[in-house]
């Protein structure tokens, strides 16, 4: 059941993630009034475009407007000026077949066990209840909780709450799953692990993958690409590529290639 | 752990009553207690006994718990809409809860002469004062309990193409359900003393007016089994609702 269930989780979503780049932001200014009702600009002219199937990770300080971008993406909050679009269609509003979302705390229901919790977006789309049921216990299955799924989220510790989440976020088999910095809440360790975690259930799904983060050593031992973004107004100041080779492995931390792309991502930070 | 409690032992819950039972009747027999204040339970038990089999109880227990109920079904629901309400619309919100929590500081109790004056005595007035004694703590706990769903909660709902409707059905109703239980539990404990202090005060029946009367009159065995009865009947309600707040609210414990 196990290796059939992802082929066909892996069939899925290379469907659409066939369909060229995943999004494309255009333009994209985002303002709002801050409580002083002074116009605060989150984002400023931003435009980038991310590929499909590949891992994406935003970094940038504080401020930056990356989780705004991201949300942006996920059609929870609207642009000022300019669009995104995502597999060709203008983002308007949330789509769940297209977009998965993963928030920094796992926000899973706590009145639902685990496997509920994941069948919630498929529920609200009124999908029968065998069916319901099979998808969800496939994609636990998929981020290693098969045996918790009549756990409740008070009963599961943090790290495989999130792993939850992000079984819910893939529930829909969307072809893009945004996240916006899922481990942070996390302990370093069941960070490091998860980060792997993610690693293999995405070398499986292969579909297209957005992460925010504050963290140098994630985004670097992640992505495919970084899009790092300065503050005030938040702006792109670089998009990097990550040329280490897949899979990757704890010991690539250490070597001089990792060093100098997380200096350098460093430095564009600091001077941003 | 319950269960291996009352194999070993007896079961805590019986063993406070029966405790209770042998403390009263022997600080009665013994004198401890001056009869004339506290009959024997042996004596009150007989009594209430007795009574069950009067028609003319079973009758004003049965008005009594009629008008409980119709105060408890009307003041629950308008409770309910009224605190969702409010919770809901920032304006009317700040403009009317705070009459609502002033309303729920005062004693009820001073207001009944009024409901007598505009109501006289009988059904329509004990309901309607047991609705006015239950209504504003439903209101406010209703409108803490919508106040505190997680907008991150709904944020995931939305995320995920949530209708509006979804959302009540969903977020909305499963957060809130361990609140309207334990709402439901104060509100008839409110409601419940409204229409016994109704009776109490002028009424020409119903099991309050019949404790008024046996107090008046010094029966004191009469008084203390209708006391009995009252009891029974709130323990009896909270009891129940209390275990589905258990069933329900498991997840609270995080």
């Amino acid at each position: 059941m196990t290796s059939r269930a992802i082929q066909q989780t892996t069939i899925d979503v290379n469907s659409v993630a066939q369909q060229k780049a995943a999004i494309h932001v255009n333009n994209v200014t985002l303002a709002y009034k801050s409580s002083n009702s002074d116009s605060v600009v989150a984002l400023d002219n931003v435009s980038c475009s991310i590929e499909s199937g590949k891992f994406v990770v935003l970094i940038g300080p504080s401020g930056c407007g990356k989780s705004s971008l991201l949300m942006m993406m996920a059609g929870l909050r609207h642009p000022t000026q300019g669009e995104i679009s995502c597999n060709g269609k203008p983002v308007t509003g949330p789509d769940p077949d297209r977009v998965g979302v993963v928030f920094q705390e796992a926000n899973l229901y706590p009145w639902l066990n685990a496997q509920k919790n994941v069948e919630f977006p498929l529920m609200l789309k009124k999908i029968p209840a065998k069916e319901r049921s099979e998808r969800a216990l496939e994609v636990l299955d998929l981020v290693g909780l098969a045996k918790f799924a009549k756990s409740f989220p008070h009963e599961l510790s943090g790290g495989m709450k999130q792993r939850v989440s992000i079984a819910r976020g893939l529930v829909h088999h969307p072809g893009v799953l945004l996240m916006d910095e899922p481990f942070a809440a996390l302990d370093e360790q069941t960070r490091l692990t998860m980060g792997d975690e993610l690693l293999r259930i995405w070398q499986r799904t292969k579909q297209t993958l957005v992460f925010v983060t504050h963290s140098l050593t994630e985004a670097v031992y992640l992505a495919d690409e970084i899009i790092v973004m300065s503050a005030r107004p938040g702006r792109i100041a670089e998009t990097i590529p990550i040329p280490l080779p897949r899979p990757r492995t704890m010991d690539m931390m250490s070597t001089e290639v990792f060093g100098q792309l997380r200096g350098r991502i460093w430095r564009l930070i600091r001077d941003a | 752990m319950n269960s291996r409690l009352s194999r070993t032992a007896l079961h805590p819950l019986t063993l406070f009553l029966l405790s209770l039972l042998v403390v009263w009747e022997l600080v009665s027999r013994t004198g401890a207690i001056a009869p004339g204040v506290l009959p024997p339970a042996s004596k009150v038990f007989g009594v209430l006994a007795e009574l069950l089999q009067r028609p003319a109880v079973w009758k004003a227990i049965g008005v009594t718990a009629w008008a409980v109920l119709v105060a408890f079904l009307i003041a629950v629901p308008a409770g309910i809409a009224i605190g969702v309400f409010l919770a809901e619309n920032r304006y009317w919100g700040a403009v009317l809860k705070p009459f609502f929590y002033f309303l729920f500081s005062i004693p009820k109790s001073i207001f009944l002469p009024m409901f007598i004056l505009a109501m006289g005595i009988g059904i329509p007035q004990k309901i309607a004062y047991g609705v006015f004694s239950a209504i504003f703590i439903v209101v406010i706990s209703i409108s803490a309990a919508v106040e505190s769903i997680r907008g991150s909660h709904i944020m995931v709902a939305q995320c995920y193409g949530a209708t509006r409707r979804q959302i009540v059905a969903h977020v909305y109703l499963p957060s809130m359900l361990p609140a309207i239980l334990e709402t439901l539990r104060l509100g008839m404990i409110f409601n419940f003393t409204g229409v016994i202090l109704a009776e109490m005060y002028v009424s020409r029946t119903g099991i309050g007016h019949l404790i008024g009367v046996w107090g008046e009159n010094f029966q004191l065995p009469q008084l203390l089994a209708g006391i009995v009865i009252v009891s029974a009947a709130a323990v009896i309600f909270n009891e129940v609702v209390r275990a589905f707040e258990k069933k329900y609210g498991h997840w609270r414990t995080e």
